[in-house]
């Protein structure tokens, strides 16, 4: 089973997990940025964390043989919070680099004046990199935050499909469906979705533009949802192609449209990530 | 590419081999073809097995692929050059000095042991055959190139084929090519010599040279199509060594070395060189020089991972050309300080070429990067910059690092040069705190002890 996590803090886990998520299968993965459990207090927190996530984190993940790619972006949370509101400025320059796949993760919190800002703002950053967006979808008010969610992407301009809406669940996942949009769930230990009702979900919508994710962050979480999720689906009658488009095929269909993925040394760095790749060729 | 880019030694014949191998290695060769000679490695020196030990241990440490040449001119004969030969009455004296090369391959590691035939008439043929037949029985696993040379018995490419099938085909023997040969007296061109020596081929020789003319010259003084010939090494999955031959310019040899190489990747296949966006993002940054912000993320995504440090190079050298020397600093830390993991490798990378015109911002990201953990970046702070411009505390401790973070110091530019008393007892205390511990001390720690031993 080829597994890539289309959405996973990586930040928050130890390499104790990225051993565990290799040996199920895991080779790629997406880290939004999103905000931490300790609450930022100015912009300069903020580019400390996407530094890491454009360099080191990628670092950590590359010595256990995983691609890691990132998402970025002024969080709806601390979208409220006005010490932190300026980083908006800075995020067109991490917008253009390599393995930034999506603007992400925006979308609402707390519904308040200041996330609809932040989030129509984010919308046409993505536009104007050329990039998809991954949105959030908050947990309090799901349902209606959903629609309000979709009603701002629409008036946007941001293609449907170039659009994952997140954390969704059996009452929020048809109207994103009719949408055209990206249906990306969060199988979490005990909240957000679990693999027995993901199951039912991808038999009653099918597998087209589902992302699945394991979301796993500094909470109770499970960085291997994605493969039990996998397991359970096996185990319910779909086939392996089904497992593969779901857990390969879908995310690297979704980010993609970014043109920025970096999976194409992939099957080489999987026989020798462990080996000596620190000497690339002739010194320039 | 799938084969490795060398330097002779008889190219270096000025130069102590110690201080040969470090030139080689710091511009970016990761092989050599060693001319076993008077004064490099003479295999008939009382101490031979000590010296060949040392070099086993520098090559390693420099991370040099090794093949042995034998073509040294007065080794065996003071008077008259290359004498005695396979094809001489005396041939048991080139036989007795093939088998000691031989026996210093093996230890090296190297890939084989290249010979030639010599010069005589059509009858010492036979003499010649079975004396390369001796030399397969008196010698176990080695592998043997044998390389036609103009003017000699075996000549010509097929004169070698013909010679090995005389001898049964055996394993052991393979071909060495010269590429300029080819140019001078083979009938098709050095691309087709290529193709046609396949998997025979065992060591490779470049240069240039004019048809008709054995003199061994600089790439583009001659007729050879260098492009068109790399790219056939690359075609038939060569995975030896070609290591560039100019055994009479050893009077500029880091000069001509440094020419070798710029000429080599220029013409490699896959090379960036004529990439269109590379072209067009030089040409921006030219009349735009501000446009280096916008182009420099997207050098991986547009030119490609496998040649994004040597892009990013390019386009700071072409910045550097058009700003001034503050200018250049700014920008150079502000590339880095902004930069991904993939940039800030370019960055540090392109120090090698820009770095002198603004040393104070270059030292300072050298320092930045040798704090990091990320080994990719460790690796790429101390190139050349760094040997000619970091203190020698920094220095040290950089090359440590290394050591911790199993970087191999074949990263670490001018190695030798800044080598010095404190560094070695910092890795000798760093071997025995390995060693305290149960634990395995480092290939390159062993290397570096033993070859300042």
């Amino acid at each position: 089973m080829r597994i890539f996590d289309p959405h996973i803090h990586m930040t928050s886990r130890t390499t104790d997990d990225y051993e565990a998520m290799y040996a199920v299968g895991v080779r790629a993965i997406v880290e939004p940025a999103f905000w931490l459990g300790q609450p930022r207090t100015s912009v300069g927190s903020f580019v400390d964390y996407f530094d890491a996530l454009i360099g080191w984190e990628r670092f950590r993940a590359a010595q256990f043989g995983i691609k890691h790619h990132c998402t970025i972006a002024l969080n709806p949370k601390e979208a409220n919070d006005p010490r932190c509101a300026e980083v908006l400025d800075l995020l067109p320059r991490y917008l253009a680099k390599d393995g930034v796949v999506a603007v992400g993760e925006i979308g609402y919190d707390s519904m308040t004046p200041e996330e609809d800002h932040a989030f129509s703002a984010q919308l046409q950053l993505a536009i104007e990199h050329g990039l998809p967006a991954l949105v959030h979808t908050p947990h309090r008010d799901k349902a209606s935050g959903t629609q309000r969610t979709l009603d701002i992407v629409a008036d946007s301009g941001l293609p449907a499909e170039r659009v994952a809406v997140d954390h969704l669940n059996e009452l929020t996942v048809r109207v994103v469906k009719e949408s055209g949009s990206w249906m990306g769930f969060s199988v979490y230990p005990d909240t957000k979705m679990d693999e027995t009702r993901m199951v039912a979900i991808l038999k009653e919508y099918g597998t087209e533009r589902v992302l699945v994710n394991s979301a796993a962050d500094w909470g109770r979480s499970d960085p291997l949802k994605t493969h039990k999720t996998g397991l359970a689906m096996l185990e319910a009658g779909f086939a392996e192609s089904d497992v593969d488009k779901v857990l390969w095929q879908n995310p690297v269909e979704f980010y993609g449209q970014s043109g920025r993925l970096i999976l194409d040394d992939l099957a080489a760095d999987a026989e020798t990530f462990q080996g000596n790749s620190v000497l690339r060729g002739e010194r320039a | 590419m799938t084969f490795h880019l060398g330097y002779g030694t008889n190219g270096f014949a000025n130069h102590r081999l110690d201080d040969a191998l470090a030139v080689i290695a710091d511009l970016g060769y990761t092989g050599v073809a060693l001319t076993l000679d008077h004064h490099h490695l003479d295999p008939f020196a009382d101490d031979i097995g000590d010296q060949v030990d040392r070099v086993a241990a520098r090559v390693d440490q420099l991370g040099l692929r090794v093949v042995i040449e034998t073509g040294a001119r007065y080794l065996l004969d003071s008077r008259r050059k290359h004498h005695p030969t396979l094809v001489s009455e005396d041939q048991e004296r080139r036989i007795d000095f093939l088998v000691r090369a031989a026996r210093i391959a093996t230890d090296l590691g190297a890939d084989c042991v290249s010979f030639w035939s010599g010069i005589g008439p059509a009858q010492t043929w036979p003499r010649l055959r079975d004396g390369v037949a001796e030399l397969l029985d008196r010698t176990d696993n080695v592998l043997f190139g044998l390389e036609p040379e103009p003017g000699m018995l075996v000549e010509t490419l097929d004169d070698a084929l013909r010679l090995r099938e005389e001898l049964g085909r055996p394993d052991r023997l393979r071909i060495t090519l010269d590429v300029g040969h080819c140019v001078a007296v083979e009938p098709v061109d050095a691309a087709e010599c290529v193709r046609r020596a396949g998997d025979l081929l065992v060591n490779v020789q470049l240069d240039d040279m004019l048809p008709g003319v054995h003199e061994h010259l600089e790439f583009g003084d001659g007729a050879l199509d260098l492009p068109a010939t790399l790219a056939a090494l690359d075609e038939i999955g060569y995975t030896g060594l070609a290591a560039v031959e100019l055994p009479r310019h050893s009077h500029a040899a880091p000069d001509v070395a440094k020419r070798s190489i710029d000429a080599l990747r220029a013409a490699l296949p896959g090379s960036t060189v004529e990439h269109p966006w590379l072209l067009a993002a030089e040409r921006s940054v030219r009349s735009t020089p501000d446009s280096i912000r916008r182009l420099f993320p997207a050098v991986g995504r547009e030119v490609g991972r496998e040649s994004d440090d040597v892009a990013r190079t390019r386009l700071l050298v072409a910045y550097a050309a058009v700003v001034e020397a503050d200018g250049l600093g700014q920008e150079l830390t502000a590339l880095y300080r902004y930069g991904d993991d993939g940039e800030r490798r370019g960055v540090l990378h392109a120090l090698g070429e820009v770095g002198e015109l603004a040393p104070d911002a270059g030292v300072e990201i050298v320092k930045d990067a040798l704090r990091t953990n990320d080994t990719s970046l460790v690796a790429a702070a101390l190139g050349p910059f760094a040997a000619d411009h970091l203190d020698q505390h920094a220095w040290r401790h950089g090359v440590l690092k290394c050591l911790f973070t199993s970087i191999p110091l074949a990263a670490v530019a001018g190695l030798d040069r800044r080598v010095d008393a404190e560094l070695l007892r910092m890795v000798a205390a760093f071997a025995d705190e390995r060693r305290a511990a149960g634990r395995a001390v480092p290939d390159d720690a062993v290397d570096l002890l033993r070859s300042h031993s």
